[in-house]
């Protein structure tokens, strides 16, 4: 067989296909797929309806001409394949359209083929290949989305895939049918070999991607050059100084601002999705760094921005003390929630892919957005770190130095902290290296101090770092950081306090770490000769003060009745009560005189130690009552003879013997309670 | 395989430009449909089970007929042995009916199995997979010889009669009942029971007029195809002897022996034919006259 036998056999055209859910099938797959890319900004949505639209056309004129279509149909269909082929690469070498978008001029490629090719898919082969161009188009949908809710898309797509796929054997297969459990073991299988195929995919390679995405979300200029911004929930403005038991602001409680106040206590919002990452590896998330320690805040004096205005990407210069060089890492940046203007990056940012035409520089490597990072928001950070092991750090005794001010800086202390110096000496008697100094001291706070979000407000006047070494030794990653640095600077050794997040849960599904509130931070960056800043985390030897169950349990209880929407579970409920209470007003009717003497006879033999049988009938009841009365009339069962006559012979007795029996057995009542008593 | 490799590749493509989790979770997706899709044929065919409702208890060579098959899953069903055309058998919509498939023996025979090829591309239809499967028949299939042209008649001559077959017995045919004794009658045909019964002579009354019985005698040849000829002819001899109201009795070499028996109609002597064997005699159709017992060559 022959090359252009084999093409030729290929381009025979196939038989028509007749079925009409196979073709259903088919053009929902490539309706949902034309709406996720709409939905994840890749086509504008004239596009995407005008592509619907062509789809359903191509389709139904697809299905109408199967058995005979029209010679030109091939030619217009080649034809724009080709012109969207040609655009599409006119558009990756046109010099004014950024290369990082190139999922969108291939995104219309795909759908521009897929439009295209719908008005000539008489066979089903034809249909194989429009299903897939849409798993295509929506993997190029999925290198653009970063939250689960693209997963609705993707069920709904798949779902119509399958059927379709099960309905092409129906076809194939001259009507035969699948059943219920054979359908359920297909998709099960479906689901198995997918689940094994991502749980054993490598992950992907981020570093060597071609697109680098900065994209403007909600925000707005900040007005300050230089400023911190993000405060109070919108993107734009200025950060102000937090407030005691205050909620969760940029310039409080996360700290955030030109001062990190150690005696706030915030209330953070934990749950509140900041931003996702996409990066190579988990990294502290920097912020901001602060050099000089007030005793009870830290606060960056030596920050003197600069404005980088080379326009994106900015080469970022190496910061003070940083070492160039190491191993590359490359993130991007989603924000979702409304944060600092601060442009968060891994240790070691050089490049910088931003939204806008400057941004500002520190010399500690703090860079902050002239814009306000709001939802929506995407930026690229390529970072090269180095990472050195323990035993390289152990052996750093290569020479180097700070420029002097920002040595003094980083051993800066507001006053002398003999107790803290004559801890940290004694706790680093036996090591004679930095790294040993700084594993040794956090491996004594971890075992004698405890971690805890609630901590009592910070006495005035008083100093932090000793509250928290001299005192009830319980805080959080602020108090414990802080302490380690006032430690480390005390043994003269460089050291400053870095805030930012950590690196966040890392969703499989998304690949991007998910950085929420709660994962706001604050640890320690040591200075290395011959490495630079290197980040240490002394929270995280830290345990957690054990919980006091009642206490938690409270506590619990009251944070979920304050998310209890009241006002429409009480709505609810008050419909329910009122449904229920006319429900029994409709069933509720007047007791007959017969049902009140029953009652009472039935109420006086209970009081009398003699309740009535279930098998009793009320003339044997009312005999066994007159039995225990020892009365000899039988007031009882002449009650319930009158009953019995009334209910099953139909003699109603007149309206005043009636009231007169009903009487009767409340008196007899009470005549038997008063004969009991005497 | 073509698409499926364009997919993969536009998959790679964009999983590793953008590095997108959801890029590879589509991506598992569409390879867990292709595995599913590629092997589960497979399993389809491995796992159906086939058998034969009914099927004729005669055939005939060259002749198509129907067997009635019965598929667990949905699976098409080609027949290779005897071939035959292509179908679709196993569960469709809501009727339970078996499926026809129609075979043509192409030359006579005993059979007890069709050989069938089995293939199946649920559920996606995106690869077949096929299988060669071996059903047994209800009851042995007896694939009669066509009915050929017959050899110009042979009959044995006195002297060399008694050398190449037995006489026949006298009462070839199909006892119908029984008569008065009339002059002529054989002796044999006396039927001694009824004959004690009713006080007088009495003789068997048979089927066919038994004054004139022919033997047949079919000897095949080694050569398949020689034998299939032979056959064909010592079948259209028997027919053309049937239609002319002559007793005839067969004599083939079957498995067991020698078998001669007289054939009451064209079915009997086709399945008498297609459970014949060769034999190193030679290809030989020969007509033996049982009453005069003469023969002639061809």
């Amino acid at each position: 067989v022959t090359v252009l036998d084999a093409i030729r056999r290929a381009n025979q055209p196939g038989l028509p296909e007749d079925s009409v859910r196979l073709r259903v099938a088919c053009l929902g797959a490539l309706l949902v797929v034309i709406a996720a890319c709409n939905k994840l900004h890749e086509i504008a949505p004239t596009t995407a309806l005008a592509a619907a639209a062509l789809v359903t056309g191509g389709m139904v004129f697809s299905y109408v001409t199967r058995r005979h279509p029209p010679g030109w149909i091939k030619i217009v269909v080649a034809v724009g394949a080709i012109a969207a082929c040609v655009w599409f690469f006119r558009s990756l070498t046109n010099p004014s359209i950024a290369f990082a978008l190139v999922e969108n001029p291939l995104t219309l490629l795909l759908v521009s083929v897929l439009a295209v090719h719908s008005f000539h898919v008489p066979a089903r082969r034809d249909l194989v290949f429009s299903f897939a161009a849409s798993a295509g188009l929506m993997a190029v949908a999925g290198a653009q989305a970063i939250d689960l809710e693209f997963g609705l898309y993707v069920a709904v797509w798949a779902g119509f895939c399958l059927w379709g796929l099960t309905e092409m054997w129906v076809s194939a297969s001259s009507g035969g049918h699948m059943s219920v459990a054979g359908l359920l073991c297909t998709f099960a299988a479906v689901a198995v070999a997918a689940a094994v195929a991502f749980v054993f995919l490598p992950a992907p390679q981020v570093s060597v991607r071609v697109a680098y995405l900065a994209r403007l979300g909600l925000g707005g200029s900040v007005g300050v050059p230089g400023a911190l911004a993000g405060d109070g929930g919108t993107p734009a403005q200025l950060a102000q100084a937090g407030t005691t038991s205050g909620s969760t602001r940029v310039g409080g409680f996360l700290g955030f601002a030109k001062t990190l106040d150690t005696a706030l206590r915030g209330q953070q919002d934990g749950n509140q999705l900041i931003m996702q990452v996409r990066a190579e590896r988990p990294s502290f998330w920097v912020g901001e760094t602060f050099d000089t320690w007030r005793g009870e805040s830290w606060v960056e004096t030596n920050r003197r921005l600069e404005p980088l205005r080379e326009g994106s990407p900015f080469f970022l210069p190496t910061p003070a003390g940083d070492v160039p060089g190491g191993e590359v890492d490359l993130q991007t940046f989603y924000v979702a929630g409304s944060t600092a203007n601060l442009v968060f990056h891994a240790e070691g940012a050089s490049q910088l892919w931003f939204p806008a035409k400057n941004v500002f520089f520190a010399q500690d490597g703090t860079l902050v957005s002239p814009i306000g990072l709001g939802s929506g928001s995407i930026y690229t950070v390529e970072s090269t770190a180095s990472i050195p092991t323990a035993a390289q750090l152990r052996a750093d005794t290569s020479y180097a130095a700070l420029p002097t001010p920002v040595l003094s800086e980083d051993l800066q202390l507001p006053h002398q902290y003999p107790r803290v110096q004559a801890l940290a000496a004694s706790i680093t008697a036996h090591d004679t290296t930095t790294y040993d100094k700084v594993q040794a001291l956090i491996g004594w706070i971890g075992a004698h101090t405890r971690y805890s979000l609630d901590i009592p407000p910070l006495p005035r006047g008083r100093d932090s770092v000793d509250e928290f070494l001299f005192g009830n030794r319980v805080g959080y990653c602020e108090q414990i950081s802080t302490s380690l640095a006032v430690m480390l600077r005390s043994l003269g050794i460089p050291t400053r306090e870095a805030v930012g997040y950590v690196p966040g849960g890392y969703n499989p599904i998304t690949d991007l770490y998910q950085v929420r509130a709660s994962d706001a931070h604050a640890w320690v960056q040591v200075w290395f000769p011959g490495y630079g800043w290197q980040s240490f985390d002394p929270t995280a030897v830290v345990a957690s003060v054990p919980p006091n169950p009642g206490t938690t349990a409270l506590r619990d209880v009251a944070a979920a009745l304050r998310r209890v929407p009241w006002i429409p579970v009480v709505a609810v409920g008050l419909g329910v009560a009122a449904i229920v209470a006319a429900a029994r007003m409709r069933r509720w009717r007047p007791a007959s005189w017969a049902l009140r003497v029953t009652r009472g006879t039935e109420r006086a033999g209970r009081r009398a130690g003699r309740p009535r049988h279930a098998s009793e009938t009320l003339p044997e009841y009312a005999a066994s009552l007159d039995q225990l009365m020892e009365s000899g009339s039988g007031p009882w069962s002449r009650l319930a003879e009158a009953v019995e006559a009334s209910a099953y012979g139909g003699r109603e007795p007149s309206e005043a013997a009636r009231r007169t029996m009903v009487a009767e057995a409340k008196r007899t009542r009470i005549r038997r309670r008063t004969a009991v008593r005497t | 395989m073509i698409t499926a490799a364009t997919v993969v590749t536009v998959w790679w493509l964009v999983a590793h430009n953008a590095g997108a989790g959801w890029v590879q979770f589509v991506g598992v997706l569409v390879f867990g449909t292709l595995l599913v899709g590629v092997a589960g044929p497979a399993v389809a065919v491995g796992r159906v089970r086939i058998q034969v409702s009914a099927a004729p208890a005669d055939a005939m060579a060259g002749v198509p007929f129907e067997v009635h098959l019965l598929a667990s899953n949905r699976v098409r069903i080609r027949p290779l042995d005897p071939p035959g055309s292509e179908v679709f058998a196993g569960p469709a919509g809501r009727k339970d009916r078996p499926d026809i498939v129609v075979v043509v023996p192409p030359h006579r025979g005993v059979r007890r199995a069709v050989t069938l090829e089995v293939a199946s591309a649920a559920p996606f239809a995106l690869q077949w997979w096929r299988r060669t499967a071996v059903v047994a028949l209800p009851q042995d299939l007896h694939v009669a010889p066509r009915i050929g042209r017959p050899e110009p008649q042979r009959q044995t001559g006195p002297e060399e009669a008694g050398s190449i077959v037995a006489r026949p017995v006298a009462d070839a045919g199909l006892p119908r009942g029984a008569r008065p004794y009339r002059p002529g009658d054989h002796r044999r045909a006396v039927h001694w029971r009824v004959t004690a019964h009713a006080g007088s002579m009495m003789v068997k009354e048979l089927e066919n007029p038994t004054g004139r019985a022919v033997v047949v005698v079919v000897a095949l040849p080694m050569d398949p195809d020689e034998a299939e000829r032979a056959a064909e002819r010592g079948l259209g001899a028997v027919v053309d002897l049937l239609a002319e109201g002559a007793t005839v009795v067969l004599q083939t070499r079957e498995s067991s022996g020698v078998v001669t028996a007289p054939v009451a109609d064209r079915r009997h002597a086709g399945r008498r034919l297609a459970r014949a064997i060769s034999s190193a005699e030679g290809p030989r159709t020969i007509l033996t006259n049982a009453t005069d017992a003469t023969a002639a060559g061809p």
